[in-house]
């Protein structure tokens, strides 16, 4: 097995961007990282910069002014980076769908920046932890066979802004 | 102040109102024209000194409605001052804020959102929009669709 993608699985640090959420999926994250469901067991940590993050955990719809930052922030953090939607609004926008304020959903954000973009969802209203847990389960799963091709997009341009 | 003392009161601007709705024992409406806004304001806020709760910003098609509600915290009356702003093609209203400073922002996303310009507002400028929202679109206004 490849090292790199060995010792990224055992431990998935983190960034958590808010994308226009109502804070119930937000509030269900914290309750992963507290004692009842504590996925620091698992290596997976809540970090403070997406500069060391190895995931972004995407929650919110996607505002019109938060996919500027959402863009950003992918930029920023390490490659190969795997993007979370939790909740049903980031998964496809939810009952927002045809607000005037959305650009999203969160996938289609990501996309924009880098085409490949690895892109779990966990849909719910809120996602139960234990769903959030084994999507994340999946998601390092899916890795697994095409850990070669996972790996080689590190060398990948990421496109630049495409505006 | 009681209930009776509050309906007595009300009786001093009865010259600046249009009506005076009653829905409820604790829910009083009072219908005024755009340019008596600031005045009925005024009076409830300053000489009854009912507390400034929040506004709301409606397009009734042929006109803006917008509401200021106070609240009589001693008996539980709300009361909501109901503005008519008739001109659609450029909605001015006099702002409360050099009044009521906490009426600053909800002015601004009014402002925002339905494109009435508040007169004598200390700040009118984009509050919740997104920057790269085009100028003159104001979405929340009934031709615009999503």
């Amino acid at each position: 097995m490849d090292w790199k993608l060995w010792a990224l699985k055992k431990s998935i640090w983190v960034f958590h961007v808010n994308t226009g959420a109502c804070n119930n999926c937000d509030i269900e994250i914290v309750n992963l990282l507290t004692p009842k469901f504590d996925v620091e067991r698992f290596g997976i940590k809540l970090v403070g910069s997406p500069r060391h993050a190895d995931a972004l955990l995407v929650t919110g719809g996607g505002t019109r002014q938060a996919a500027i930052r959402l863009r950003e922030v992918y930029r920023q953090t390490a490659k190969p980076c795997v993007v979370f939607c939790m909740g049903a609004c980031a998964c496809g926008m939810g009952i927002f769908e045809k607000g005037y304020h959305m650009a999203g959903p969160v996938d289609s954000i990501i996309r924009e920046v880098d085409p490949n973009a690895i892109i779990a969802y966990v849909p719910g209203c809120p996602p139960k932890p234990q769903a959030m847990i084994m999507g994340v389960v999946r998601a390092l799963a899916a890795l697994q066979p095409k850990e070669k091709y996972a790996t080689e997009r590190v060398g990948q341009p990421v496109v630049a802004d495409p505006r | 102040m009681q209930q009776n003392e509050l309906d007595n009161q009300l009786s001093q601007i009865r010259d600046k109102l249009t009506g005076l709705d009653r829905k409820a024992d604790n829910r009083v409406f009072l219908p005024c024209e755009a340019e008596n806004v600031h005045e009925v304001c005024r009076f409830l806020f300053s000489d009854l000194g009912l507390r400034f709760v929040i506004s709301t910003g409606i397009d009734a098609e042929d006109c803006f409605e917008v509401l200021h509600h106070f609240s009589n915290d001693e008996s539980g009356c709300l009361v909501t001052v109901k503005a008519f702003v008739r001109n659609r093609e450029s909605p001015e209203l006099d702002s409360i804020t050099p009044l009521i400073p906490g009426a600053e922002w909800i002015e601004r996303e009014m402002h925002d959102l339905l494109g009435i310009k508040f007169r004598n507002h200390p700040n009118l400028e984009r509050l919740i929009l997104a920057d790269d929202w085009p100028e003159g679109v104001y979405p929340l206004r009934k031709e615009v669709q999503a």
